[in-house]
């Protein structure tokens, strides 16, 4: 049975970012944006979350750490990437260590870094536009027809 | 020849000379610079590595310790005698001869291992191990921390950082004059207009180019507004490690509206690509002196909240305490070493500075409460700075001359300024207009040992307070 997304819970990796990814992130939580109020929090345990934030362009040390956390994460989950980093377009993509941004997506946030006010926006855009599936979150614009 | 080289840099340490940089090239050659904070003179000490050897610093100099373990990893040229050559930055995925900073290395094909290096630890009765990390419950940057408990605090911490290396400076050396600055600017959002004044100043003074005077007082009202808006998010930080919401949520948004001011008079909310050699990107004086008095207005009422604030006064003192001898052992840059009595902030040695700053602060302490009181004080005097620089703008004459830095630009430089997070080196080497070799040594890579040093005693409930108070940056370290 498909249930429309309230809420997401989210789990933050930096996998080689700048910290300018992570500063907006916290902007995000501060009273100016205040992403609660939308359902949206940043959790303390990829236990607690059903979504992933991937910050800088996955360095090879955070390869493994990275996918264990997201391993962690009950299902249905998914995978943003924050920043341009992640996405696979930022500066640092050709770097020897540097894995050239998050493999499979499903969220892409761009900006270098993403100014919190895109980010808040995209993120409610995709909680309005997707459902809850017991395995999988799927489009509503797509799938309307199985649910 | 060896002997010379250890002893030409102990005797600037002992004349209190300031370590900038201590780097090797592909060109098997070793090098240190350093400064003296007395006439702010450079002096460069070099050796030929021969044979993949060097003799060792770090044992009369703990500073030079990670810079030959850093060398050991990206050249694979030994330090002999060094105590500790445990990989700093290489981990076990790494293939065996691969070494990223010597010339023409192929793209490494990564062994399927997991990246966990070997840990010093403390053993023995009622000594338990703490591992945090690499990945953290909250919005903090990657780094694993190995924690030797006896009780409640710490005996042993061993920070194992370098998780998110990405390579920059390899990366750099296989770009032409003109690619370098997005680079450079996104090494660290904290520190990124010093790193892109650094390249500026850099490629200026190769090229025998003297930025026009409006340029300048750009540069110190950018490198000013950094400082203030990286200082205020430590602010936000340090009453978070004790639960103080009120101040942290106050002072998140007093950062929030300066970023916003940055936005609106610069374009981008981290000063990203505003310095560039010959230019700068420059603001009003009237709309940037306006977007200063509304920061003020919310700033003496913040400031009156956390000073006058007996409990938070109480959760810093005598916390993670430093000493000035720890400070001067380790070569500690920036807040923590003014924290502790230190009297050297880099703008003091910089020319263009002269007539604005007006000398470090300091305290003695060296505890929490102190680098939070030192920050205070100096989001204020950057204020005035701004403010005495943006005055002076009305009187230079906007036109700038037009620079374009030659196709076949080549010298060795280093030029160093003072970050957020202390003394931040460049050392630049260009070739015919392509980069030969960058080095970039920022303070928290200082930092770091003394930060593992300093949390010993404390009770380990602390560690996330005391690394708020020294707000050490991964990604200038790990690069």
């Amino acid at each position: 049975m498909a249930k429309a997304i309230r809420s997401l819970q989210i789990r933050h990796v930096d996998a080689g970012s700048c910290n300018g990814c992570e500063q907006e992130l916290t902007a995000l939580t501060g009273r100016d944006y205040d992403i609660q109020r939308h359902g949206i929090d940043i959790v303390a345990s990829p236990r607690h979350a059903d979504s992933l934030i991937v910050t800088g362009p996955v360095t090879d040390t955070m390869a493994l750490p990275l996918e264990r956390v997201w391993e962690t994460i009950p299902r249905p989950r998914v995978r943003i990437a924050f920043g341009n980093c992640a996405i696979g377009t930022g500066v640092f993509q050709r770097a020897y260590a540097s894995h050239g941004g998050l493999a499979d997506s499903d969220i892409e946030i761009p900006g270098c870094p993403p100014h919190p006010e895109t980010a808040l926006r995209l993120l409610s855009e995709w909680m309005t536009s997707h459902q809850r599936n017991r395995q999988t979150y799927v489009s509503k614009v797509t799938n309307l027809g199985n649910c | 020849m060896p002997d010379s080289w250890q002893q030409a840099n102990r005797d600037h340490k002992a004349a209190h000379h300031e370590l900038l940089t201590l780097t090797a090239s592909s060109d098997r050659c070793l090098r240190t610079v350093w400064l003296n904070p007395f006439d702010n003179q450079l002096s460069v000490a070099e050796m030929e590595i021969t044979q993949g050897c060097f003799p060792s610093l770090a044992v009369n100099l703990p500073e030079t310790a990670w810079d030959e373990r850093e060398i050991h990893d990206m050249f694979g040229w030994t330090p002999t005698g060094h105590p500790d050559l445990r990989p700093l930055i290489r981990t076990p995925r790494w293939p065996e001869a691969y070494f990223p900073l010597r010339k023409s290395q192929q793209m490494p094909q990564w062994l399927e291992v997991e990246p966990d290096l070997p840990s010093l630890k403390v053993e023995g009765d009622g000594v338990t191990i703490m591992k945090v990390g690499p990945t953290h419950a909250g919005i903090i940057e990657s780094g694993h921390f190995i924690f030797s408990l006896i009780g409640e605090n710490i005996l042993h911490l061993d920070a194992h950082l370098f998780q998110n290396h990405r390579g920059v400076e390899a990366l750099l050396e296989d770009t032409t004059v003109n690619e370098v600055a997005p680079l450079v600017t996104r090494i660290c959002a904290a520190d990124t207009v010093s790193n892109q004044t650094n390249w500026a100043s850099a490629v200026e003074r190769l090229a025998g180019f003297t930025p026009a005077p409006r340029t300048v007082l750009q540069r110190i009202i950018l490198l000013e507004a950094e400082r203030i808006l990286s200082h205020l998010n430590d602010l936000a930080q340090i009453p978070a490690g004790v639960g103080f919401q009120v101040a942290h949520q106050r002072a998140l948004a007093l950062k929030e509206s300066w970023q916003r001011s940055l936005e609106f008079l610069y374009g981008h909310r981290f000063l990203f690509d505003t310095v560039h050699p010959g230019w700068t990107r420059s603001a009003p004086a009237d709309l940037l002196l306006n977007s200063l008095a509304n920061l003020r207005r919310h700033w003496v009422p913040w400031r009156q909240l956390v000073v006058g604030h007996h409990g938070f006064a109480d959760r810093m003192g005598g916390i993670g305490q430093t000493t000035l001898a720890q400070i001067d052992r380790f070569g500690a840059q920036g807040v923590a070493a003014r924290a502790a009595g230190k009297t050297f902030d880099a703008r003091q040695s910089t020319a263009y500075y002269e007539g604005f700053f007006t000398g470090p602060v300091t305290r003695s302490a060296g505890d929490v409460q102190a680098r939070f009181d030192v920050r205070l004080d100096e989001v204020e005097a950057s204020m005035q700075i701004i403010e005495s620089a943006a005055g002076q703008l009305e009187i230079e004459s906007p036109t700038e001359p037009e620079f374009l830095a030659p196709k076949d630009l080549s010298g060795r430089i280093v030029t160093f300024t003072e970050s957020p997070h202390g003394l931040n080196s460049h050392d630049v080497t260009l070739s015919n207009g392509n980069v030969f070799r960058y080095h970039i040594r920022s303070a928290p890579f200082r930092n770091w040992p003394l930060l593992a040093q300093t949390v010993a005693g404390n009770a380990v409930a602390d560690f996330p307070l005391i690394n708020k108070s020294f707000e050490l940056c991964y990604s200038c370290t790990d690069r």
